[in-house]
């Protein structure tokens, strides 16, 4: 067990650096310097700026200072957005919104879509599995961005003298239900594809003939020797579910303008402040990286196939 | 244990036909076999694989799975009607009376539930008032009655854990827990080690002799028949080609069908340099049978007949039938020679194919 | 007789009817069979070459041919669409901006403007227009305006001009005359010339802000949504292909290597990757297209710098799936036989790869590839609609439905024909590429 945990966080660990090298090396081949906008500074102010920045080194010793600072939990600071605010008070500010909106999203579509999955295998064949077929499939074929505002468009005012939600994210507890909705809407569908596909591949193993045999109900065999089964596959999609709607989130924050990381993230990169761009970027890999470490390493306590001491797969 | 011994018919299946309804078109998995099986009686199915054998034994216990379907005969079981019994009384019939155990250990048991769990399962599944530790001390008693040991330590072990004989030992106390009257035994035996395979042989044997119960013993393999079956049933592409005691079956084989099976089986007692001779062909196409006998293609004694009209069954002896034209050819010469005594004349007939072999 | 013959059968009794019957057979009945009488008698089902199954199969499948069908025709939309509108993409028509995609005929419209006029005098006047005449009216009462005053003024001006909320709307003048509109757009102008018995082609969809026709922008976002997914389905295809045949039919270390790297490609969150490349190499190629004027220039300023990065990304990261793929099914075939025999012969490497591996994995090759496109074309429409994917004047759909969130109340439809184009063509690539996987991969039927 511990091998195995020490062999996925040090994977984890390569992928993060090649994440962090790869930023700062596509940051550093944009050509022109930061500071040139509308007006260009005068040169000396650009020398100091980049003496500052430390931008007149080599890039190598700049890495290195980056990935030491990155280390120490320095991101550097915003150079257009918010001049000099650092980058690691913007993320700590920003993200927990975008955090409980993403936790949120991500439950519901557990919640939802995992017993529609049971549903829809339970009752193969019939109408009720045709439907939530189609509703799924729809689901998983709209970006997220047609979801959200159609949502915007039907629930906040879009039609007169129907508005039940605010169309700008205020906080209120309101203001959560579509941005939720909608960004959880992608990962419920797919979470229930994945449920009957795996339900019906575990219905069709030969144990369920031995429960079948055995005299048990139906319900018990699918409640108690199909989904137990089923579950395990499913849980190794959350971990990219859990990136999709994390990246999911720039989008409805930006429809619904919820001052959360993912809209900060986009304006950034419009704006080009690229010391938030690298610091947003790694700070969201990270946490993709370190989701998925856990999705797997869950995945393999429920299991009670793998034995853990031989270090898995 | 205390077992109520009974005789008479068991199990009863006439005329039993199983489709399955495919989209290239209605596949006739069982075309009309019938065959009795008394209380504390051994009968083994032989046949290659698609032969229609497990198809059979699983429309008796109610597994037939979409898209196969009974669509004529009867099946009887202490004198009730199978076939007409509801969802909830077949449910109910499952593991309490008629038992199955699968071919392979392996994937049989849930990997995810302990063995404990799935052993009580099944027992609480047809016991409702039974008490948690009386469960569990009937599990126990069970598997030391497979012939387990350290039970308590196995109880919580899960499937992987456990080799492939001691999951098919676990698997026979999962179908006996219930003392059903009827085991159906899907190739029990063909996923193993030989050594393990005469070790499970050996205490289904030995459990049978405890129980009374009746066993339907589904195998490809004659040698596994000649332990343990008190008759036979050949099966050839979902017909019925031949039964009878094993005896009769493996010394006077009617259909040359079983021939070919009994020569293709290595023997211990054969003369050293006997070789085996396989069967020479495929099976038929079961979507499309033809009209007259299944085996006729692969046979050495096809005659025109057998490829137009199926054969009937002659008598060969007591309790012995074969449907195989060749019989009926005997048995016309008898008649014409006006020899009445069917039942000697079958066999002296039978010895002379024999010759003719 | 039938019934007789159940009865007899159920019990170990010879047939007596049948034993009756037998007087009656045929004289040869007995002679032994021929070895063509026993061919010709076991009727083999035709054999069918695999593509053919797998036609026959796609075409029983309802669901997916009726997405196929739309795929073809949101191709045809896209492809051949642009050549028979007489608009471009990027052509400004005059006095066309903001067109709804319906209209009223001139006379009608002269009864709007009466009706408004008539009601409401201010609602049509422009901010500036507005203060002029308070001002006006200030000076004539011998007031000054403060700056309030004038801010309060413009404001309402424009608040009653923008969302058309001054006393009397244009949709409540209509609503009182009781107008019905009529379908498709033309500008005030197009309708003069229609009067003089000219044949103008309608803006089918209405046209934007800049009075671009809609219509034709879907078509092109369309299309190069399609020609996206399509190009990123191939470089997955290709660079998964190589990669997971070579890992796989290699084996050892040079699988164990090639698999960690698989393994940390896999881990690294692709979207933002995208993002990154996206916002650091669209300063490069805007000073390589700077740069001269060569094909390759050429070339970047066609597909535009965040096209080429997309592709990039993909190339980069979204072949793993595919490569996996080919290794398992590389892996699996591996063990079988004939590719043990094929070596035994002394086939060499390449040529058990193409003739022997491939082959046999075709099937999932073709499905995967295909499930690429629908996948890729989210991806594109997520990253336009994120002001990442093709640049102005260029368009996609997903740039479209952003550029229409700002107006979403007045103009509904700019966002809901681009996104409904979208989704159904996500759809039903979708429902298409699974019924491609059906009928490609029998070993997945029951």
């Amino acid at each position: 067990m511990a091998k195995y945990i020490l062999k996925r966080v040090l994977m984890a660990v390569i992928t993060l650096f090649i994440v962090i090298c790869l930023t700062f090396f596509l940051m550093n081949a944009i050509p022109g310097s930061p500071w040139l906008s509308e007006k260009t500074p005068p040169q000396a102010t650009i020398d100091a700026l980049n003496e500052k920045y430390g931008l007149d080194q080599p890039v190598i010793v700049q890495l290195g200072k980056y990935l030491a600072n990155i280390v120490h939990g320095d991101f550097g600071t915003s150079i257009k957005m918010q001049k000099d605010r650092p980058v690691l008070d913007i993320i700590t500010t920003m993200f927990p919104v975008s955090a409980a909106i993403g936790i949120i999203a991500i439950l519901w579509a557990i919640l939802v879509g995992v017993p529609l999955g049971c549903l829809a295998a339970y009752k193969r064949g019939t109408w009720v599995d045709s439907l939530l077929r189609v509703i799924c499939t729809i689901g998983i074929s709209m970006p997220g961005f047609v979801v959200a505002t159609i949502l915007l468009y039907l629930l906040a005012g879009g039609i007169d003298g129907f508005k039940i939600f605010p169309t700008i994210f205020d906080g209120s507890l309101k203001s959560y239900v579509l941005p939720c909705l909608a960004l959880g809407f992608y990962p419920m569908c797919y979470l229930s594809r994945q449920t009957r596909t795996a339900m019906l591949d575990s219905i069709n193993q030969e144990y369920i003939k031995t429960a079948r045999a055995k005299g048990l109900k139906n319900k018990k065999i699918i409640f108690k020797h199909a989904l137990r089964n089923a579950l395990i596959p499913v849980i190794t999609y959350l971990g990219p579910q859990v990136a999709f709607t994390l990246c999911g989130g720039f989008v409805v924050e930006t429809v619904f303008s919820i001052p959360g990381l993912g809209r900060y993230f986009v304006q950034s990169i419009q704006n080009r402040d690229y010391p938030i761009i690298m610091g947003t970027t790694i700070f969201l890999a990270a946490f993709i990286i370190i989701m998925n470490l856990v999705v797997d390493l869950l995945y393999k306590l429920v299991d009670p196939r793998i034995n853990l001491s031989k270090g898995g797969n | 244990m205390e077992e109520k011994q009974k005789s008479g018919k068991l199990l009863e299946v006439k005329d039993l036909h199983v489709s399955f309804f495919t989209p290239a078109g209605e596949v006739k998995a069982v075309g009309g076999i019938s065959y009795d099986l008394n209380y504390d009686e051994v009968m083994g199915i032989v046949g290659e694989s698609g032969s229609g054998k497990s198809v059979e034994a699983y429309s008796i216990i109610g597994l037939l799975q979409s898209p196969g379907k009974v669509v004529g005969g009867s099946i009887t079981l202490e004198g009730e009607d199978v076939l007409a019994k509801s969802k909830e009384e077949m449910i109910d019939l499952r593991g309490n009376k008629v038992a199955m155990i699968f071919q392979n250990p392996m994937t049989c048991l849930n990997p995810v539930y302990t063995i404990g769990n799935q052993l009580i399962e099944a027992l609480k599944a047809h016991d409702k008032k039974v008490s948690k530790e009386e469960a569990a001390k009937r599990a126990m008693e069970m598997l030391e009655l497979v012939g387990i040991n350290n039970v308590e330590k196995r109880m919580k072990q899960y499937p992987h854990e456990l080799s492939g004989g001691m999951r098919q030992r676990v698997m026979i106390a999962m179908g006996l827990i219930c003392h059903p009257q009827l085991l159906i035994a899907d190739e029990p035996t063909t996923a193993l080690d030989v050594t393990i395979q005469a070790q499970i042989l050996e205490l289904m044997k030995d459990l049978q002799k405890k129980t009374h119960m009746g066993i339907i013993f589904i195998t490809h393999n004659l040698g596994v028949v000649a332990e343990i079956c008190d008759k036979v049933s050949v099966m050839y592409a979902g017909k019925m080609v031949e039964q009878g005691p094993v005896d009769d079956i493996f010394y006077k084989p009617g259909h040359p069908y079983t021939m070919g099976l009994l020569r293709s089986m290595p023997r211990v007692d054969a003369e050293s340099y006997e070789r085996l001779i396989p069967i020479e062909g495929t099976p038929v196409d079961m979507l499309n049978p033809p009209e007259g006998c299944p085996f006729a293609p692969r046979c050495e004694y096809a005659m025109k007949i057998c490829l137009q009209k199926m054969p009937p069954y002659v008598e060969l002896g007591e309790n012995h039938r074969a449907a195989c034209w060749l019989r009926v050819q005997e048995q016309m010469a008898k008649e014409k020679s006006g020899q009445a005594d069917a039942k000697a004349g079958s066999q002296t007939e039978n010895k002379e194919a024999g010759d003719h072999e | 007789m039938a019934e007789k013959r159940k009865k007899v059968l159920g019990s170990l009794q010879p047939d007596v009817e049948d034993i009756l019957e037998w007087n009656n057979l045929p004289d040869n009945a007995f002679e032994p069979a021929s070895a063509q009488e026993k061919e010709s008698f076991i009727q083999d089902r035709k054999s069918v070459s695999y593509w053919k199954d797998a036609w026959r199969r796609l075409r029983r499948n309802r669901v997916a041919m009726v997405a196929m069908v739309i795929v073809i025709l949101i191709g045809l939309f896209a492809f051949v669409g642009p050549l028979l509108v007489p608009y471009g993409y990027d052509e400004q028509i005059r006095g066309a901006n903001n067109l709804h995609p319906w209209h009223y005929s001139l006379e009608d419209q002269a009864r709007i403007d009466a009706y408004m006029e008539e009601h409401n005098n201010t609602a049509n006047l422009t901010p500036d227009e507005a203060v002029e005449q308070a001002k006006a009216e200030a000076a004539a009462k011998g007031e000054e305006l403060s700056r309030i005053e004038e801010a309060k003024i413009r404001a309402n001006a424009k608040a009653s001009q923008g969302s058309g909320e001054g006393e009397v709307t244009e949709a409540a003048a209509i609503e009182a005359l009781g107008i019905k509109a009529k379908p498709f757009g033309y500008s005030d102008d197009e309708l003069q010339r229609m009067e003089n018995g000219e044949s103008v082609f309608p803006h089918v969809f209405g046209c934007d802000t800049h009075g671009r026709d809609i219509m034709v922008r879907t078509m092109i976002g369309a299309r190069v949504s399609m020609i996206v997914g399509i190009c990123c389905a191939i470089i997955v295809l290709i660079i998964g292909a190589i990669y997971g045949s070579i890992s796989g039919y290699f084996g050892g270390k040079v699988d164990a290597v090639m698999q960690r790297i698989v393994e940390v490609i896999y881990t690294i969150p692709e979207v933002l990757i995208i993002l990154l490349l996206g916002t650091t190499l669209k300063p490069v190629f805007e000073q390589f297209q700077n740069s001269g004027n060569g094909p390759l220039q050429q070339l970047v300023t066609t597909l535009g710098p965040n096209l080429i990065s997309i592709f990039i990304a993909f190339g980069l990261l979204y072949w793993v799936t595919m490569s996996r793929i080919i290794r398992g099914q590389i892996l699996q075939l591996k063990q079988q036989e004939y590719v043990t025999a094929a070596r035994a012969l002394g086939a060499k490497g390449g040529r058990i790869i193409k003739r022997h591996l491939l082959p046999n994995c075709v099937g999932q090759i073709v499905t995967t590839t295909f499930l690429q496109i629908p996948s890729a074309i989210f991806t594109e429409s997520f990253l336009s609609f994120l002001g990442m994917g093709v640049s102005a004047p260029m368009t996609s759909l997903g740039s479209m439905c952003s550029d229409a969130l700002s107006g979403l109340t007045s103009y509904p439809y700019r966002l809901f024909i681009p996104a409904a184009i979208l989704s159904v063509m996500i759809l039903c690539l979708n429902l298409f590429g699974d019924g491609l996987r059906d009928a490609l991969d029998p070993r997945l039927k029951k």
